[in-house]
């Protein structure tokens, strides 16, 4: 199942990616051990959504240096270890759940029965609905579910919740802890500071491309003496001047 | 990759609409021009040629171009996610668009040959149906090359008139030999006037010495093929 015995989940080195004249990732050093969840909190145009492009290897960096259990990004993707929920990317709408999950598995060499991954990631009463007919809150479960299916170790989510409702978000968490309470490694980006603080064991803070914080919820918060996390972003980011 | 295959074969073959259309639109176009050109002295055998190889050619197109809506909703990428290779993709995607190739040239024969009268045997109608079918293959990378450059909005503006051009003036309804010199000689550089010739010479029961159409669909094949990949590989590392 592991590529390299004892070689963290994530080690990343150095990533830089620029797109034109801006610079998207500035420099970034991040190591995620095994079992960790990791929350990756940033405004819009932080640089959260090309650092997990780069990850997963979606997006090729400029500079820097990223393994994934020890390996290639491309190839623990290849291999199933990485399940993968990015935040562009769609359904067919003419295909159903249970087909699109189906699929999915077909093409990992060890899937998880298709049906366990559907209740797991609260799809099983859906299974037979075309894409087309799924709520904005449900494609995502579906999409969860898709990641899920290789049986991964580490999970990368990239705003796993910004098309849902409360409710559907309160019921992907869940999921989502339920999935890590089995030790296995979660790295998630959002701009919900509240999910960061309710989910996460350890919150990396970006702005500009850079990381500003890093650590426990509770030490990020501590290091600026801030009283809740909303505080401390504010006052890591630059932003507090403006407000 | 077959896992992906039988999947967009069991998503394509269940998409009656989309077949049905592949089939009648060439089937219809024979019916039509097969009385004209007939009461002009041609044989309907011609007009079979003729029509097959646009519809297999439309069909290869169709499907391939249709990419693009999977590329622009995401579709795509998602799959890079998966252990499925960029070439796996392409090729189950190509490979698709030949097995929606063949209904239409089937379906023009059928009818050539039940309402026309056209007379071949067994190993002519082989030729005949098998050459413009095989022919297709440069038009199933074609389409690809179009769905990995046009998006969801233009497709249809891009697939229309790569159509239009290919199939009137690469002779597939009116005979090239009819043309203007300066036409005639614009017309044999494109593909589908060498589909044309293999549709025109099966149909009329020859065909053996289509080699030299064969060579250059071949050519047109690994030419349009690599640029599919060029493509591609340029158009996921943008990202």
């Amino acid at each position: 199942m592991n590529i390299h015995e004892g070689a963290p989940a994530l080690s990343v080195a150095g990533l830089r990616k620029t797109y034109g004249e801006t610079r998207a990732v500035d420099g970034i050093d991040l190591v995620v051990a095994r079992g960790e969840v990791v929350a990756l909190l940033g405004s819009n145009g932080a640089g959260k959504s090309t650092t997990i492009d780069m990850v997963v290897g979606l997006a090729r960096p400029d500079a820097g240096e990223i393994a994934v259990f020890g390996a290639s990004a491309h190839e623990a993707v290849r291999r199933g270890m990485v399940g993968v929920m990015p935040q562009e990317g769609a359904l067919l709408d003419d295909v159903t759940v249970r087909e699109t999950v189906a699929l999915i598995a077909s093409l990992h060499r060890t899937p998880l029965p298709v049906e366990e991954v559907l209740s797991r990631a609260g799809v099983a009463d859906l299974a037979d609905r075309r894409a087309a007919l799924l709520s904005g809150g449900q494609k995502q479960r579906v999409r969860f579910a898709m990641a899920l299916v290789s049986g991964p170790d580490l999970l990368v989510l990239d705003e796993p919740t910004a098309a849902m409702d409360v409710a559907a978000r309160r019921e992907f968490w869940q999921s989502m802890h339920a999935f890590a309470e089995t030790g296995r490694t979660v790295l998630f980006s959002t701009h919900y500071l509240e999910e960061a603080e309710a989910y996460a064991d350890r919150v990396v803070l970006m702005h500009a491309g850079r990381v500003v914080a890093d650590g426990p919820v509770s030490a990020v918060m501590a290091e600026v003496g801030a009283l809740g996390l909303e505080d401390a972003f504010l006052r890591l980011t630059g932003a507090s001047e403006a407000v | 990759m077959t896992g992906y295959l039988t999947f967009e074969i069991r998503r394509t073959l269940r998409d009656a609409k989309f077949l049905l259309f592949a089939v009648a639109l060439p089937v219809g176009l024979y019916l039509l021009m097969a009385d004209r050109f007939i009461d002009q002295g041609a044989p309907a055998s011609y007009v079979m040629g003729g029509v097959a190889a646009f519809g297999a050619m439309k069909a290869a197109l169709d499907v391939g171009a249709r990419t693009a809506v999977e590329r622009g909703i995401g579709w795509q990428r998602q799959l890079r996610l998966t252990p499925l290779s960029g070439s796996g993709y392409l090729l189950a995607k190509a490979s698709v668009a030949m097995v929606v190739a063949l209904p239409p040239v089937a379906g023009v024969s059928l009818v050539a040959g039940l309402v026309s009268g056209v007379h071949l045997s067994a190993a002519g109608w082989a030729a005949a149906v098998l050459g413009v079918w095989a022919g297709t293959v440069p038009f199933a990378l074609l389409g690809l090359l179009i769905g990995q450059f046009a998006t969801a909005q233009n497709l249809q503006a891009y697939q229309g008139a790569v159509v239009l051009v290919l199939s009137f003036i690469g002779g597939l309804f009116i005979p090239v030999s009819t043309f203007p010199q300066a036409l005639a000689v614009v017309a044999k550089v494109l593909p589908s006037y060498w589909l044309a010739q293999v549709g025109h010479a099966t149909a009329l029961g020859g065909g053996a010495d289509s080699w030299q159409a064969a060579l250059v669909l071949a050519l047109y094949a690994l030419v349009l093929g690599a640029a599919v990949v060029v493509r591609y590989r340029r158009d996921t590392a943008r990202a």
